[in-house]
């Protein structure tokens, strides 16, 4: 179970760290790095999550994994959170710091989602287009969803912008039914 | 009644007791004489023939008799004529009260078969007024479940109209979704790579942008 309030607090003093060294990208990489090895390694993820395995010993492999491929300060806060046994809480620490560094850019995070994968220059095609018409920057999450059968969906904030053949036959779909229910 | 007679009765006794007294005493005083007197030779040979007959003695009978005649009728002919009165006072007073139980029995009758029919014409009327109330209640309720029945049939016909809609309608939906489900495995399966670029850019070229 993840606190987010500890989490945001964690992530809030990183952040300013990290923006007063000037290493926000590197910290950011490197969370996103020790991430995507937590997702993607499961022995590495029951090892860093068993609560049975002692603090100094996950501190130890963390330092030997770790202490040369990540800053300093990514080092310092991963050997923080195992020392309170909050490793639990990375992935949240992680995504507001994302957050926190997007809203001091004044980047907006937007996820496209399109049923075959798009190649760089439709990417910026889409993010080109999106930027001109509402100016601002948008910061890009691409997923692909073979069940929106063709064209491409955006999401922000609250809104999305649905451009798919399921989106179209869904429009179509509520269009011929709220016809015949008002007909009848 | 009684009175006036009894009255006339005394009033005659005393009457005749006068004259019975003026005709009884010579003719006790004669028959006394004659009895004394030598028997005629009649007599005389009835008396050997063995039935002596003393006419002086009978005639002196007789005058004494009709001297106590109107004693005789004062003390006991006037007594029973008076209690043959009452008597008979007796029984017409009977009579007429007899008479006046069957006078007021017929009224009482006749009272009675007034009151029976004015009740069993009452009851007539009663029943004629229920029978009427009854008819009308029949008519009325007739009425009402005419409407009833009507109503239901029309209410009937209605959920039936709406429910053949509803039917039609589903029918319609559920030829829609088919639709749109066969529209869907048609546009999975002919959608190439060119026509998803196609489907890009008319997204980047034709989107809107809130906010």
């Amino acid at each position: 179970m993840t606190d987010s309030r500890a989490a945001k607090r964690y992530a809030h003093a990183l952040f300013t760290t990290a923006q007063k060294y000037e290493i926000v990208s590197s910290v950011e990489e490197d969370l996103a790095g020790i991430a995507h090895l937590l997702e993607v390694d499961a022995r590495f993820r029951g090892f860093m999550l068993n609560p049975s395995v002692g603090r100094e010993e996950k501190i130890e492999v963390a330092e030997k994994l770790f202490s040369d491929r990540v800053t300093a300060l990514t080092m310092q806060l991963f050997r923080l959170l195992l020392g309170k046994r909050r490793e639990s809480e990375f992935e949240a620490i992680r995504e507001a710091f994302v957050e926190l560094r997007r809203e001091q850019q004044s980047i907006m995070h937007l996820v496209v989602r399109s049923a075959q994968p798009l190649d760089d220059a439709q990417r910026k095609a889409i993010l080109d287009g999106l930027a001109e018409r509402s100016g601002k920057t948008f910061e890009a999450e691409f997923q692909v969803d073979p069940h929106l059968i063709g064209g491409v969906q955006v999401e922000y904030g609250d809104y999305r912008l649905d451009g798919t053949l399921r989106g179209a036959l869904a429009r179509l779909r509520e269009q011929l039914r709220y016809d015949l229910l008002k007909q009848s | 009644m009684s009175t006036p007679n009894k009255g006339l009765v005394s009033g005659k006794i005393r009457g005749s007791a006068f004259l019975n007294i003026l005709v009884g005493l010579p003719l006790m005083v004669i028959g006394m004489a004659l009895s004394r007197a030598e028997p005629p030779a009649f007599l005389k040979a009835l008396a050997e023939q063995g039935i002596p007959i003393d006419l002086g003695m009978v005639i002196a009978v007789v005058g004494v008799l009709i001297m106590l005649f109107p004693a005789i009728a004062s003390f006991f002919i006037q007594p029973l004529q008076q209690a043959i009165e009452a008597r008979n006072s007796e029984l017409e007073k009977a009579f007429g009260s007899a008479e006046s139980l069957r006078d007021e029995m017929t009224q009482m009758r006749a009272d009675y078969e007034r009151r029976l029919a004015q009740t069993e014409a009452e009851a007539r009327e009663q029943i004629q007024a229920q029978v009427r109330e009854a008819q009308q209640l029949r008519q009325t309720l007739t009425a009402e479940a005419a409407a009833k029945a009507d109503q239901m049939v029309a209410r009937a016909q209605e959920e039936i109209e709406r429910e053949k809609h509803r039917a039609l309608t589903d029918i319609r939906l559920h030829v829609v979704d088919l639709t749109l489900k066969a529209t869907e495995t048609l546009l999975g399966e002919n959608v190439d790579d060119a026509r998803n670029r196609r489907l890009v850019q008319e997204f980047v070229d034709k989107v809107e942008v809130p906010g």
